[in-house]
């Protein structure tokens, strides 16, 4: 495949994406109006943008990744459309902006290479630790923490001109920043952690100053689970962590211990907090509190199970009436409408980002584009494999977005420049 | 330094088989389950979207409308401009609560048939009219408020019907809700305190609750007693201040712990008109269980009365259950112990005294009528059963008179209006007294004349608590009814 290929599929997205708009628009009765051409336009414009920008500043850059990207956000976005067009006129400027940031981050790379990265660590670390916590300033301020739904994961900027005080998830791009500042700490670090010397008893750990990360990663997933009361990037966060010392230390300790933790976490979470136990409850038997805590799990799978085989149709069935179906419940509003062959279309494409980002990160020769390529395909695919399980109910539900798919703004950012940086860092390998 | 990387490349991979695996479970395997669900929203969603028709007042107030979307004209609103006034009777459709009241029960009528269904088809290839139909109620817009008004703050009922026809003129239960509450946006949490409020505000007590009838039942008593030729209106009874029960420790009190008359002797009529509970009993015991239960029966108790929407029976014990039990008879002969009416079953019982002794059967939907506006089909009053002989209703009749005229129903009286009624104050462990009127006006009316028979229901004795009774709550009512109706 070559850039051509790319172009050519990146416009097949472009196309679908209007297409799925016009379809929305005839079946609620209506006529093509600018929806079609403005869906068109910002596609053209997101993923053009990053298709221009590996052209020009990373020719040698994976092909396949942005084909998967715009099929995912095509999907994703004309489900936002039949949801509520108001919000897919914005998702339409969010998604310029993401594709826009995610060819100025290609641009930014173009001669020092992801490399530079690597020296400005801490300044991942202390960015990403200020905006997790940004949610938590007090209301009174002018920039100030929301809670949504009963998380506090949003930021909200008051501004005396803005009728509507702008907002964002200051951790959708927080986690990038961690996954680069860890990529570099371990880059460093991964031989000396990897040695395991000591032996207590019949277990064989490392040197107790290795152990930092690991008491750092569950204290901060531990930190955003309490005071963020956010089981899902809590469990994101410490995924990430876990996968990426086992990525680059290769020592199953590490994921043993995790996995302890992650369990200890797990059992003192449920006895500490109530929200906790109520989503452990609905999700065993959602239908026990049909109308209270399991009542959006309940409509996800009324929603699935009245999709079937084959789906309603785009705009013929009733994803409205799941909450939140265009942020957390996108799958199951795709999978209403588009059936079995779209949910298995939407697995499918998230399996084969993760499978062409894991191929990055196995054919880097860097430590650092290798921890930071597999990073980052922790995050795609963890995050899509969380939310779609808790959709389904492998998994109590964990309300994060579905990258790509999803309505949001830092959901679309934070997808773009994984995207941008898994190009980069495919463009390096092959030059 | 690779493995490891793959190792999470395969555990992924793995994860979203099971994805796969559980996501086709769901949409292939378990999904006519999920699908067919009564709680699935889909159903009542696509119900609730489309036209319906409308739902007015015989005097043309509109109770229910659909309003189409201003965004989208193929899904429409529905709209209760009465809000509570009709909320049992007309019911609701909603996404979350389902439907119920005439909104469900007359469904074929008011939705649109023009669909996709195999019905749909054959309908609009056989050139019939899919729009949906209205409904027209036999309601009187003026005496529904008039009943409204009356139980404001109380819990309780009110039905009013035309004795000749069965047309259903006014019926309430409150307290009432907003069926709009249930429609729009913010009806969950609207529905989830409705049906967790204490005073029941979803229940159709007209329709859908037995209360004790009490004294009100003493028109049954009578009947079987007149029927049977046991006694008739100058038989006469002694008059003790409290009436022992054989083989039981238990007597019978009159309302106000004394004699009714002199202490000697009372007449039947002058009980009836005094409500004397001590008369009654012994009348009881002397009509017998059979008699009883078999009166009771053919005013339609012990049976599902028919109606637009489902009506719970009253209930009268059994013969054999009571009738070996004199304490036990004396007591159902006051409509106490077992026998349990519903407010629409104690109408019907005066409905028949004004009707010759025939009950007709109750209806509130007038008219179907097109969406042009045309009637399609009128309802025809039709006889549901013979109570009583018209001899014995002429007799009742008369002495229910005497009762607004000169006994306990004295404020039940319209000035320039025959009124004929029965009072009920039935005791109920653990609350105030549950206070009835029945009745009807006028009496032997002029041909062409109006006629109205009502029963009214308060419970806890209304606004008048623990020193309530029938005469003193529920009769006053009862006359503004009657003079709204026939003034």
């Amino acid at each position: 495949m070559t850039r051509n290929t790319e172009a050519v599929f990146v416009l097949a997205g472009t196309l679908l994406a209007s297409v799925g708009v016009a379809m929305v628009q005839f079946a609620s009765g209506g006529w093509l109006d600018a929806d079609v051409a403005l869906t068109f336009i910002s596609f053209a414009l997101a993923f053009g943008s990053l298709h221009v920008s590996f052209r020009l500043w990373a020719p040698n850059a994976n092909p396949l990744l942005l084909p998967i990207a715009t099929f995912l956000a095509a999907i994703g976005s004309v489900e936002v459309f039949r949801l509520d067009p108001e919000l897919a006129a914005l998702q339409r400027w969010w998604l310029v902006i993401a594709g826009v940031a995610g060819a100025a981050i290609v641009w930014l790379l173009r001669s020092s290479g992801v490399a530079v990265l690597r020296r400005y660590r801490y300044l991942f670390l202390a960015a990403a630790m200020v905006l997790l916590l940004l949610p938590l300033l007090p209301g009174t301020w002018p920039i100030h923490g929301a809670t949504v739904n009963g998380s506090r994961l949003w930021v909200r900027i008051d501004l005396p001109f803005a009728v509507r005080a702008p907002s964002f998830q200051p951790g959708e791009v927080a986690k990038v920043f961690l996954t680069v500042f860890l990529a570099s700490y371990l880059a460093d670090r991964s031989e000396a952690m990897s040695t395991i010397s000591r032996k207590v008893g019949p277990f064989r750990i490392p040197e107790p100053r290795h152990l930092g990360p690991v008491i750092v990663a569950a204290g901060v997933a531990f930190v955003v689970l309490v005071y963020q009361r956010d089981l899902g990037a809590s469990l994101l966060l410490f995924g990430l962590f876990i996968g990426m010392l086992y990525a680059a230390t290769g020592r199953s300790f590490y994921l043993g211990t995790g996995l302890v933790i992650t369990g200890a976490a797990g059992v003192a979470a449920y006895t500490l907090f109530s929200h906790v136990r109520v989503r452990i409850s609905a999700w065993i038997d959602p239908f026990a509190d049909y109308t209270g805590a399991g009542y959006q799990t309940v409509q996800g799978l009324f929603a699935m199970g009245s999709g079937s085989l084959t789906g309603s149709g785009l705009g013929l069935g009733r994803p409205d009436l799941i909450p939140a179906a265009a942020t957390d419940f996108m799958f199951a509003a795709v999978a209403e409408e588009l059936g079995l062959a779209g949910s298995i279309a939407v697995i499918t494409g998230y399996a084969f980002l993760t499978t062409v980002g894991f191929g990055i990160a196995l054919r880097s020769r860097d430590r650092f584009r290798k921890y930071m390529a597999a990073g980052l395909t922790i995050l795609l695919g963890l995050q899509s494999f969380l939310i779609i399980a808790g959709i389904v109910r492998l998994l109590p539900l964990t309300g994060i977005t579905l990258p790509f798919m999803s309505y949001g703004g830092s959901s679309l950012l934070a997808s773009a420049l994984i995207a941008a940086l898994l190009g980069r860092v495919s463009h390096e390998e092959r030059t | 330094m690779n493995a490891p990387v793959r190792r999470i490349v395969w555990a992924l991979l793995a994860g979203f088989l099971a994805l796969v695996l559980a996501t086709t479970w769901i949409q292939v395997v378990a999904a006519p389950e999920y699908r067919d669900d009564p709680r699935n929203p889909r159903l009542s969603a696509w119900r609730v979207g489309r036209e319906r028709g409308a739902i007015i007042t015989d005097d043309a107030v509109v109770a229910g409308r659909s309003d189409p979307s201003p965004v989208d004209s193929q899904t429409f609103t529905r709209v209760y401009p009465t809000a509570d006034r009709y909320a049992h009777t007309a019911g609701y459709v909603s996404v979350l609560f389902g439907s119920r009241g005439l909104e469900r029960t007359r469904e074929q009528d008011l939705v649109s048939h023009r669909d996709s269904t195999i019905s749909g088809v054959l309908n609009a290839v056989l050139g019939g009219d899919p729009r949906p139909r209205g409904i027209r109620l036999t309601f009187d817009d003026a005496l529904q408020q008039a009943a409204v008004d009356a139980l404001d703050g109380s819990r309780g009922s009110i039905i009013a019907l035309d004795p000749a026809t069965g047309a259903v003129l006014a019926s309430v239960s409150t307290p009432g809700f907003d069926p709009n509450s249930l429609v729009g946006s913010n009806a969950g949490p609207a529905g989830k305190s409705l049906e967790e409020d204490p005073d029941l505000p979803l229940l159709h007590r007209t329709i859908a609750t037995t209360y004790p009838p009490g004294s009100t039942f003493k028109i049954v008593t009578t009947a079987a007693a007149l029927e049977t030729g046991i006694a008739g209106p100058s038989t006469e009874f002694p008059d003790p201040e409290a009436l022992e029960l054989p083989g039981s420790s238990a007597t019978i009190h009159n309302y106000d712990d004394a004699v009714c008359a002199d202490g000697r002797s009372i007449t039947l009529a002058e009980a009836f008109i005094r409500s004397c509970n001590t008369t009654f009993g012994a009348l009881g015991m002397q009509v017998g269980g059979d008699a009883l239960t078999a009166t009771a029966e053919a005013f339609g108790f012990n049976q599902e009365i028919p109606y637009d929407l489902p009506v719970l029976a009253s209930t009268m014990p059994a013969a054999v259950d009571f009738a070996d039990d004199p304490a036990a008879t004396a007591q159902n002969a006051l409509g106490q112990r077992d026998v349990r009416a519903t407010p629409i079953q104690m109408a019907l019982v005066a409905a028949a005294v004004a009707n010759d002794g025939n009950i007709m059967i109750p209806f509130v939907v007038g008219d179907v009528f097109t969406h042009d506006g045309k009637i399609e089909s009128t309802t025809e009053p039709t006889l549901w059963r013979r109570a009583i002989s018209p001899a014995t209703a002429a007799v009742l009749s008369d002495l229910m008179e005497q009762a607004v005229l000169s006994g306990t129903g004295h404020n039940a009286a319209v000035p320039g209006v025959r009124v004929a009624g029965k009072t009920g104050t039935a005791e109920v462990t653990g609350s105030a007294p549950y206070v009835w009127f029945v009745g009807f006006a006028p009496v032997d009316p002029v041909p062409g004349e109006r006629r109205i028979a009502l029963a009214i229901v308060l419970e806890d004795g209304g606004p008048a608590g623990e020193t309530a009774s029938g005469g003193s709550v529920a009769a006053p009512i009862a006359a503004r009814m009657f003079e709204t109706y026939l003034k």
